[in-house]
């Protein structure tokens, strides 16, 4: 919430701006005086706080260079503040305005380093109950930031009285403080709130829109009070502008939480006449992204983003095309009526909406307008800035989805994007789209290869290169002409970087172990990498070398591309055999896989891309639970084999929250179950879920959760034994909260009486699935066919059966999705993306089953009224595979 | 053109002089209140609440400026008591003369003031308020001495004075004592 106020004018920085202004202008020869300053000079000359009496415009030159330094990013030790902070406090003596309002400011960035910054609490208040109208508003601010848990109550009475004072800077500052200091308080804004309701009839915008802001966050939690508090603005209708923007924000999030929730709709669809652009602009850009407005308010707010488009204000004309650009993607229909205003702003002298209007046109525009418009791009793509660029390239890719046809035409304009100037997101995104582009499109393949091969020639960005490169080695040896790729493969070995080198070497190594035509040639290469004098290199120019060599025996060939596994894991996993008698082979298949890098959805335009994990989810799991010594006892030498998804064992809005997740051994079971107690009267104890096993499970322990206090969440494991026989372990238990409330007293959560009453609470039913017990293999090229061949001669079973799917799955793609979700088997060789339009389609899987046992399967399916399915299973064990065709059945 | 007024002002004595003063005791002993009473009619505020930190007051006496640091006498806040003894004129020690239980808790600070090396070296003026003399079995002048030992304070010039400062009684004489201690130190030997 507090984010929402990031861009209220800041008094005193706008007045230390403009200091800074006046420092440049007396500056004849226009350098910063501030430029050369050292910290520990500034420092020493920061004593001179501690003369009496005080120089106000010495000292405040000081400060201000003090200032200087802490907003340049320097740090200062705990110390060194808290010297400093202690100077600043003697120059409260001083009756200086400028000099107290720098104090102020002073004051606010050392509370976080300084100790014992709650010393100038009296001062503080004295000023924000004082006279000076200059000062209160600013103390109020720099209050705040040195106020802790137990200083808050001391200022409680002067805050309340500031959110109801006259002057609207003061009660704006209190309103603000009291949001950020929810963050050392959490029910400040609740104990606020009747100050904050009186503040809310302010004639003041600004007051007016604060208050809203504490109210919201007094009733957050509560979604009923905040409908209430909704309806009865959208009834009075606030008077300031930016508050009816924070209404209809609050709006849209209740359209999209209750189920009922039309007037609030209504309500968004009435601001669309109100007499302020913001608030219109607002409630367009709220219908066009909600969810649940049908066509007749998608026009309605278009109409309104037309009208603004055509406004002579630049910015009106910014916010109305990028939102038009958005709503392109989701409701191209929708703004096709824009289409002429939008051709209008094609020559808009703002490059910004120029390019989004172009961008928007290029999403709702006929194939045939698509050569005019890059034409018409092509003349300014070097003026815009990389983040626009970007913007181009997205639509760009959503037009090669469009129109497969017109690839030619941009993947030839992608090409000539990336011999241009850019960043390296600007780049990526191009490379991004080249390879979606490629993906898609059988066709592009070749040309898009030819594109990337010419562009890593020039290439500045490591990661870029060694991406382009990893790509080369996938998917150069089944082009047309593999031997065309060595040539700009090998030149990146002679010229670049160790890591560009490293990936070079790699990809070679693929096209020799895919063409054998090319082998001989690649070996003599690789040879040479040999001596290269980067150990990663060198090291992986020797590993391709032994593999290769061999290639005669076919079981060595698929370690030129190992299967990713999680590291962790497989350093426990080798720890424990090696304290093991070490009479068994090690058995690799139980490691689970490296988090897979999720692959960007076509439509999602996420330019961040999320920071890969260091460790998987599973590990992660696996150190908490190791953590609680009676689970340890069971499962410290074994592997985490997956980890379910959460599931809700309560709706949201009930008095006990229970989720659970599946953490699946190799012969256990651990439930875990995350509880949450939202009743701010009761204290819970020794909570745990009751697991009805049905006789078919053991129950080893349960591990309850001894505390759990109102609002905090807390953890209780239930240990499962699987049954012997694999077919049973399918099953569906009923579950039970169990637990001892004490009635507490709601404000200091201290319970009433000593002796609690035992209470329990039915949950919904827990299934144990096909899915919780298997996982893929995490390795994505598997030769999947020779595997298939191969199964027999390593001692696989083979059950198959033919199934017609049920009336609800119409297409293939339903159907292969269903099948994925349901078996967690892992698809290979892209066989879970079809060509459009297909009647049939093969879908492969993979995956292992808890224990290690190694599954294959193949669906051959065929759409006709409903979709015909032959599924084929092929594993170790019979009971595994017999398992997968039962539960499909 | 305001400094060169200053300085004449300065040259001819007709400014007045700046001091500064620190005003510590225990927590309650009412601090607060004997500043508030050396304020002007009109700049008294008429509720004292406990002080957290400190906080600055001013007032004027015979010509002079004080600036008094009103420090607070919480103990949590009385080791930052320090941070303010550098450049300070001369000290104001307020002791609750009816909270005999704490009197040792007084003598303890009191020494860890004397002995600070802000304080030890410096000839400083201090004024010992014996405050809430009208309260029944309120120790005497005469006995906080001896509780307090102040005979011992050899290098600084040093008064005791009974006051009750919601009436205002002793107040003056005392603050009389520092003016002209401070004066003498400070400003006539310029």
């Amino acid at each position: 919430m507090s984010r929402d106020f990031h861009w209220l004018p800041n008094i005193p920085n706008i007045r230390k701006m403009n200091a800074f202004k006046r420092d440049k202008k007396e500056d004849e020869d226009g350098s910063n005086q501030f430029q050369n300053l050292e910290k520990t000079t500034v420092l020493q000359e920061a004593r001179t706080f501690n003369d009496t009496p005080v120089n106000p415009r010495k000292c405040a030159h000081i400060l201000t260079k003090i200032l200087y330094l802490l907003n340049q990013g320097e740090q200062l030790g705990t110390t060194e503040a808290t010297e400093t902070f202690f100077a600043m406090t003697k120059l409260f003596q001083s009756r200086d305005v400028v000099l107290r309002r720098l104090v102020y400011l002073g004051i606010k960035e050392l509370s976080s380093i300084a100790e014992d910054v709650i010393i100038v609490t009296s001062s503080l208040t004295k000023d924000m109950t004082g006279k000076e109208d200059l000062y209160r508003a600013a103390a109020i601010r720099a209050l705040c930031t040195i106020t802790d848990g137990a200083m808050l109550a001391a200022i409680e009475r002067y805050m309340k009285q500031a959110i109801v004072d006259r002057s609207a800077a003061v009660s704006s500052a209190a309103l603000v403080s009291s949001l950020h200091l929810t963050t050392v308080s959490g029910d400040v804004a609740r104990r606020w709130a009747n100050e904050a309701q009186e503040a809310l009839n302010s004639d003041n915008v600004m007051v007016q829109y604060h208050a809203l802001g504490v109210l919201y966050q007094a009733r957050k939690s509560d979604k009923h009070a905040v409908i209430k508090l909704v309806a009865k603005l959208m009834r009075s209708s606030p008077k300031s502008s930016y508050a009816a923007c924070m209404l209809i924000r609050m709006a849209c999030k209740l359209v999209e939480e209750v189920d009922e929730g039309s007037e609030f709709l209504e309500f968004i669809e009435s601001c669309i006449r109100h007499k302020s652009e913001m608030v219109v602009y607002e409630a367009a850009h709220a219908l066009v992204n909600l969810g649940r407005s049908g066509t007749r308010e998608i026009a309605s707010a278009v109409s309104v983003l037309q009208l603004f488009s055509g406004s002579p204000k630049p910015t009106l004309r910014f916010a109305a095309v990028r939102t038009l650009n958005k709503v392109a993607m989701s409701h191209p229909a929708a703004v096709i009526a824009c289409n002429l205003d939008l051709e209008n702003l094609i020559t808009d002298s703002n490059r910004s909406i120029a390019t989004l209007a172009i961008t928007t046109l290029l999403k709702t525009g006929a194939e045939s307008s698509v050569d005019r418009l890059m034409k018409q791009i092509a003349t300014f793509v070097s003026e815009i800035s990389d983040e626009f660029k970007v913007v181009v390239v997205q639509a760009i890719r959503a037009l090669c989805q469009k129109f497969p046809r017109k690839h030619a035409v941009l993947m030839n304009f992608l090409a000539a994007m990336l011999r241009d100037e850019g960043g390296l997101e600007y780049k990526a995104a191009i490379v991004d789209t080249i390879i979606a582009v490629m993906e898609g499109n059988v066709e592009a393949k070749e040309a898009g290869l030819a594109h990337l091969c010419e562009f890593i020639e020039d290439c500045e960005h490591t990661s870029l290169a060694v991406r382009i490169l990893h790509l080369l080695g996938q998917e150069g040896p089944t082009s047309k002409q593999p031997s065309r790729y060595i040539r700009f493969i090998y030149n990146r070995v002679i010229l670049e970087s160790a890591s560009v080198r490293a990936a070079a070497v790699t990809a070679l190594a693929h096209f020799a172990a895919a063409c054998p035509a090319l082998l001989p040639n690649i070996l003599v290469l690789l040879s040479r990498c040999q001596l290269d004098f980067d150990d990663e290199v060198r090291d992986r120019a020797t590993y391709y070398c032994t593999i290769l060599q061999q290639n005669a025996d076919p079981a060595i060939l698929p370690l030129v591309q190992p299967p990713q596994l999680s590291i962790p894991s497989l350093e426990r996993a080798l720890r424990n055999y090696v304290r093991s008698p070490m009479d068994e082979e090690f058995d690799i298949s139980q490691i689970p896989p490296a988090q897979a890098i999720e692959e960007p959805a076509q439509e999602v335009l996420a330019t961040v891309k999320p920071q890969q994990p260091r460790l998987t989810r599973e590990e992660n799991f696996m150190e908490k639970l190791l953590q609680v010594p009676e689970l340890s006892a069971i499962i410290h030498d074994s592997i985490l084999f997956k980890s379910s998804t959460v599931f809700e064992l309560t709706e949201s809005e009930t008095e006990y929250n229970v989720k659970c997740i599946k953490h699946c051994f190799s012969d256990y079971l651990i439930l875990q179950f995350d509880c949450l107690n939202t009743l701010s009267d009761q204290f819970l104890e020794d909570v745990r879920v009751t697991v009805d096993n049905q006789d078919i499970y053991t129950i080893v322990c349960e591990v309850p959760c001894v505390r759990l206090p109102y609002n905090e969440l807390g953890s209780t494991y239930t240990v499962l034994k699987f049954p012997e026989d694999i077919q049973s372990t399918i099953i569906t238990l009923p579950t039970t909260l169990r637990f001892i409330a004490h009635d507490c007293d709601p404000s200091t959560g201290i319970p009433d009486a000593e002796q609690g009453y035992g209470d329990e609470y039915t949950l919904e039913d827990l299934e144990i699935t096909v899915r919780d017990q298997v996982r893929g293999t995490g390795s994505r090229n598997v030769d999947f066919s020779s595997s298939w061949e191969n199964a027999a001669t390593r001692g696989f079973v083979t059950t198959e059966q033919i199934f017609g799917l049920g009336a609800n799955v119409t297409t293939l793609e339903e159907a292969i999705q269903s099948l994925v979700m349901f078996l967690g088997l892992e698809p290979v060789e892209r066989s879970d993306r079809i060509k459009s339009g297909a009647r049939q389609h093969t879908l492969l899987l993979t995956g292992v089953f808890r224990g290690g046992k190694e599954v294959l399967a193949r669906a051959k399916l065929v759409l006709t009224n409903h979709v015909t399915m032959q599924f084929t299973v092929r594993s170790q064990d019979l009971e595994v595979a017999e398992l997968m065709i039962s539960s499909v059945g | 053109m305001m400094g060169l007024f200053d300085h004449l002002a300065n040259f001819v004595g007709l400014r007045k002089k700046q001091v500064n003063v620190l005003v510590v005791g225990l927590n309650n002993s009412g601090k607060s209140t004997v500043i508030n009473h050396f304020k002007n009619q009109n700049e008294r505020c008429t509720d004292i609440i406990p002080t957290i930190g400190f906080s600055v007051e001013k007032f004027a006496f015979k010509n002079i400026g004080f600036t008094a640091f009103d420090m607070s006498g919480q103990d949590r806040y009385r080791s930052l008591w320090e941070h303010y003894y550098k450049g300070c004129h001369g000290i104001i020690f307020i002791v609750d003369s009816n909270d005999k239980l704490r009197i040792v808790v007084v003598k303890e600070e009191l020494d860890m003031l004397l002995q600070h090396p802000e304080i030890a070296g410096q000839k400083l003026p201090i004024l010992f308020l014996a405050n809430k003399i009208d309260l029944p079995n309120s120790l005497t002048t005469i006995n906080l001495v001896t509780c307090l030992g102040l005979d011992k304070i050899q290098n600084k010039p040093w008064h005791i004075q009974a006051t009750n400062a919601i009436t205002g009684d002793g107040l003056q004489t005392a603050i009389e004592w520092l003016t002209d201690q401070i004066r003498d130190i400070h400003i006539n030997r310029r």
